[in-house]
């Protein structure tokens, strides 16, 4: 490979690289209530109903950083009709095309769960339809929309790998991975905050949910070393001034290791509440500024 | 039916009148350019061109869909050198990446095998730009879409040649049916081995075949152009499957937290009633 050759897309990082965490988180967010709604008991409902009512609201966000970036943004609904021929158009084998479908997917499934929550909890109702209430097949799109949730965290890493720009080529496999790792841990951390501002963030659920994080925040580092060796002599950029500051302190120490540290600190010795709100506000920008480094590290 | 173009590297003269028949008959304007401040220079000075002499574009552009590289070959003890020349463009991949990666269908075949941007349909997304292996298509501020040489397409199917093959005084670029430049340029190689000479093609087997394929006598990097391309959709099976397994172990995660510490609680509190 002649690398200096492959030109970058030159993907605006504050729209591309929010849309990628945005996503991300929102995805996140959304497979984690879903299987606790699926796995769990069903006794304890916070977390993941605190997850559908954070997957939704965020994930209407996502439009508008990914047309903004369009050269026209007005000819966006190119993407789903054939403008030529005037037929539905899906490329299998670019991301980008079957990511834009399967947001569509996930984007009704999580407006079904949002909608679900919100008469559940009786903020709105729709009369005409309550005698259908019990027969909705809630587990059904839970299953949707868990396997679309997984699919958003994680293309935006395998779009990244199947391009020619060296850092990105070179980090192939494993980019997908660390993005769905990294959505599943900054999505935990959205539900625990929404958990924390609805002042019910204690019980069995809670810990469950901490113990998860554990795990994944643990491969998520493992992911991280996998993807540096892989990526050799093509990473030297993120050894440079801005991606230091932002990769190796930012997400690496403290979006990564110091939440990390404090998890297992904080299970022998409670901290009060403001250190706990700190470390999930470090896990969300960790996430943020990891999309960043990787795509600007791309697009030198 | 396949066309393409045979680039016989060695009997370039860089005289460039393969890129400015390709402006002209294509209609593309000077590439507009980009000033930034740099050290020590009071004015703003434009970094995308070179200010040399032979090359100031320096590479393919969105307006620039040929360009003619200066290859300066110098030994240490300065006896002996050579100057090469090679006029690069669009390979019209056989395995294409942009088209590959495009979500619009704007990146489209036609019957002669050439690979076209439709810049009616393209939206700007720029997905194609680092999908080239080539770096090869370029976006373009000015339409917000993606260009490149087309192997003139208009041209081709009305049974001429591309521009730049008909400029070219040395016929170092020939147009015409894929098979009959293949048995040309193999002839030309063999003669120039039987001379001695290190020569090579680029192009037989590089992403199925390069439609627009060059005879180098140096190796393809001393060209510009990368040693062993890969066309990148080729990763999309393991990097998927490699996601797949981690959202699979993500999931087993959840089951494993959300699920046995459930059935540990229930079990706590069946004890204690
Ligand atoms: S050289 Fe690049 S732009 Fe041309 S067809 Fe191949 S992938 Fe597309
Ligand atoms: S920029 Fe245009 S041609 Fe390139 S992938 Fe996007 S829609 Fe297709």
């Amino acid at each position: 490979m002649s690398p200096e050759i492959i030109q970058p897309p030159e993907w605006a990082w504050y729209y591309i690289a929010v849309y990628f965490f945005v996503a991300g988180t929102s995805a996140g967010a959304y497979f984690i209530g879903a299987m606790e709604e699926l796995f769990g008991s069903g006794r304890e409902r916070e977390v993941s109903r605190a997850a559908c009512y954070i997957a939704f609201p965020l994930l209407i966000l996502v439009p508008i950083p990914l047309i903004a970036d369009l050269g026209r943004p007005e000819r966006f609904w190119h993407l789903f009709i054939y403008n030529q021929g005037g037929y539905p158009y899906l490329n299998l084998v670019s991301p980008m095309s079957v990511g834009s479908w399967v947001l569509l997917i996930f984007s009704v499934c999580s407006l079904l769960s949002f909608l679900d929550n919100l008469v559940a909890d009786r903020v709105i109702s729709f009369p005409l339809f309550s005698r259908y209430y019990n027969r909705i097949p809630r587990r059904l799109y839970a299953v949707l929309g868990s396997l679309a949730g997984f699919f958003i965290a994680g293309y935006t890493g395998v779009l990244l790998n199947v391009t020619a720009s060296p850092f990105w080529a070179a980090t192939s496999p494993f980019m997908g991975a660390l993005f769905i790792v990294s959505g599943a841990s900054t999505g935990a951390a959205a539900i625990s905050l929404y958990l924390i501002w609805r002042r019910r963030n204690s019980g069995g659920e809670v810990e469950r949910l901490e113990a998860f994080d554990r795990v994944v925040m643990v491969s998520e580092l493992v992911l991280i070393a996998l993807l540096l060796v892989l990526a050799g002599r093509t990473a030297l950029p993120l050894m440079t001034p801005p991606f230091v500051a932002m990769f190796w302190l930012g997400t690496v120490a403290l979006g990564i290791a110091a939440p990390l540290w404090f998890k297992y600190r904080s299970r022998r010795h409670p901290f009060g509440d403001a250190p706990v709100l700190a470390h999930y506000l470090c896990i969300l920008a960790g996430g943020l500024l990891l999309r960043i480094s990787l795509l600007q590290a791309g697009q030198l | 039916m396949a066309k393409g173009m045979f680039v016989d590297t060695t009997i370039c003269t860089g005289c460039k009148a393969c890129q400015v028949a390709c402006k002209q008959w294509n209609g593309l304007s000077a590439e507009p350019a980009h000033f930034g401040k740099r050290p020590g220079v009071p004015y703003p000075v434009a970094d995308n061109f070179t200010g040399d002499s032979y090359d100031n574009t320096g590479t393919l552009s969105a307006t620039d869909w040929r360009h003619v590289r200066f290859i300066e070959q110098i030994d240490e003890s300065r006896r002996e050198k050579r100057w090469l020349f090679s006029s690069d463009s669009c390979k019209h991949c056989s395995d294409a990446g942009c088209l590959n990666a495009c979500p619009t269908k704007a990146i489209v075949r036609t019957d002669l095998g050439n690979v076209v941007v439709q810049q009616e349909t393209c939206i700007g997304c720029k997905f194609c730009i680092p999908s080239c292996p080539y770096g090869v298509i370029s976006f373009s501020e000015e339409t917000g879409t993606a260009h490149k040489c087309t192997l003139c397409n208009d041209r081709i199917h009305n049974g001429l040649g591309t521009a730049c093959a008909k400029a070219c005084p040395t016929g170092s670029i020939r147009f015409g049916e894929l098979a009959d430049l293949k048995k040309r340029a193999d002839a030309r190689l063999a003669q120039l081995k039987g001379k001695g000479e290190k020569a090579r093609i680029y192009g037989y087997e590089e992403a199925d075949g390069l439609k627009v394929f060059y005879l180098f006598a140096d190796r393809p990097k001393v060209y510009g152009q990368p040693e062993d391309p890969v066309v990148p959709q080729r990763r999309l099976v393991l990097c998927s499957l490699v996601t797949i397994l981690t959202a699979l172990g993500v999931g087993a995660a959840a089951l494993v937290n959300f699920r046995e510490r459930l059935n540990g609680r229930d079990e706590e509190e069946s004890h204690e009633s």
